[in-house]
């Protein structure tokens, strides 16, 4: 089997338009949670959202491609272009032919849906854009990066609501393992930021009026962040015999199903899923020393990972560091994982531990070190990515150092 | 029993699937299955008309009788402000 190096990292999101951007803003606590601007704040009841601001297409895209490409087509090619030139990788050579990609995203092109719905059942139009469909679906974004770069190695989307993303990555790492795949461009991409996503989101009760403050005392509920995080994936030995950066080793995976309720998490289906990342990864409790949490903020979801890392690790929870970045780029959905794998290959990179913003006072039932709001200077040789999503499927990544 | 306080058992009754005879006001909200819960809101405002407040420190609901009190007080502030 092969071992995975991850060789490059792109990302957008509510606190920067690039990977080192978006790394920039989290180690400095810098949330990108502000009311909402996308749809009419006085239609919600919950109006924040992390959004990802100053953005134009056409500095991307020419006008007659963006009738194609819904916003999370468009935050995938951005992230897509900056991983793959960060990696150095050229796939015309036979290399597009070995490549997978696998994109994930929660519920794809919902802003093209939303819109269209709006004027048929809204607006009483009697026909809708004929480029509605291969705009909205979730498979889009995955399409339009494998005609983008000639990549004609096995490719599709993955879907799991907010572990979707560490679904692809995972099982992009098990193609290149296994050898269906030399290199892989993964990642995922969500864009909800609608009316008729957000309105659903209120019903459910679990959406923060003020700010997103997971494992704190008086947090309210998560905030939906939009945004895209791509990777390069290739194998270990060919990422050393050309001389690539090798930002991390993608180093385990463990997927679990509660098969238990569509809402509340488990304990039990969270805790499978790090023991068996640990395992995958051939990493012991003590070797690791950081957990990107999954951390929502909801009432349910903190003290639930709590307890399973608790289960999971023993006595060495209470020496890791367990952050939620989501205080910060919001909750990305099928996006977040890949929203929270760069500063998790970032904090074993440069030793720094992003924090957990907007913490108020601990809460008993989430004791563990969350480092609250202020980033931490400190070796991270080993880190994991959880991802506990809405009806129990549960995905978490794990990485080390390639040093 | 008043009218809301009628239209609020029977919302509670038909989103729980038990019997209106089998709800009593000193249930408390607590022991309601949360995604029920999420129902039952929805459809009282549906009802209603109203917003029922989410992080309302003063908004206090532990029992249904709570409930029916809230939303008599929600009704009211609604049309004072109409």
């Amino acid at each position: 089997m092969h071992r995975v190096a991850i060789t490059g990292l792109g990302c957008i999101s509510a606190v920067g338009h690039t990977a080192p951007e978006h790394w920039e803003a989290l180690k400095n606590g810098r949330s990108g949670i502000q009311e909402v601007t996308l749809v009419p704040p006085e239609q919600l009841n919950a109006r924040v959202a992390a959004e990802v601001k100053n953005y134009d297409p056409a500095d991307h895209f020419e006008t007659k491609r963006l009738s194609l490409l819904d916003r999370f087509t468009q935050f995938s090619l951005v992230a897509a272009r900056e991983a793959i030139a960060d990696a150095g990788l050229d796939f015309s050579a036979g290399l597009g032919a070995e490549t997978a990609v696998l994109l994930a995203t929660g519920i794809g092109g919902i802003t093209t849906l939303d819109n269209s719905f709006a004027r048929l059942y809204g607006e009483g139009h009697p026909r809708v854009h004929p480029l509605t469909v291969p705009k909205l679906m979730v498979s889009a974004a995955a399409s339009h990066i494998t005609m983008e770069f000639g990549i004609t190695g096995p490719s599709f989307a993955v879907s799991s609501a907010c572990s979707s993303a560490n679904h692809a990555i995972g099982e992009g790492m098990w193609m290149i393992r296994t050898g269906r795949a030399r290199a892989a461009v993964v990642g995922g991409a969500e864009t909800c930021v609608t009316l008729g996503t957000l309105k659903g989101w209120e019903s459910l009760r679990v959406m923060a009026t003020d700010t997103c403050r997971p494992f704190s005392r008086g947090r309210r509920g998560m905030v939906i962040g939009e945004g895209a995080g791509l990777f390069v994936l290739e194998r270990m030995d060919d990422a050393r015999a050309r001389g690539a950066t090798i930002y991390a080793e993608l180093a385990g995976y463990g997927l679990t199903a509660d098969a238990g309720d569509i809402v509340f998490p488990s304990e039990e289906g969270a805790a499978g899923a790090l023991a068996m990342a640990l395992q995958d990864g051939g990493l012991a409790p003590e070797d690791v020393d950081y957990i990107n949490a999954h951390g929502t903020g909801t009432t349910a979801n903190d003290v639930t990972e709590t307890r399973a890392i608790r289960r999971v690790f023993g006595e060495r929870a209470d020496r890791l560091m367990v952050s939620s970045t989501k205080s910060m780029h919001g909750h990305g959905l099928g996006a977040a994982g890949a929203l929270e794998l760069v500063p998790t290959i970032m904090a074993i990179r440069d030793g720094v531990v992003p924090p957990t913003a907007n913490f108020v006072e601990a809460d008993p039932e989430c004791d563990l070190d969350v480092v609250p709001n202020q980033a931490r200077d400190v070796p991270v040789r080993a880190a994991l990515s959880d991802s506990f999503a809405f009806g129990g499927l549960n995905a978490v990544i794990a990485v080390r150092s390639a040093d | 029993m008043t009218d809301i306080e009628g239209k609020i058992i029977s919302i509670v009754a038909k989103e729980t699937r038990r019997g209106s005879e089998e709800i009593s006001l000193d249930l408390k909200v607590e022991d309601i299955e949360s995604l029920d819960l999420v129902q039952i809101i929805f459809a009282i405002e549906d009802e209603f008309q109203i917003y029922v407040p989410q992080d309302d420190e003063g908004f206090k609901l532990e029992t249904l009788r709570d409930v029916v009190e809230g939303v008599q007080s929600l009704i009211a502030q609604k049309q004072a402000s109409a």
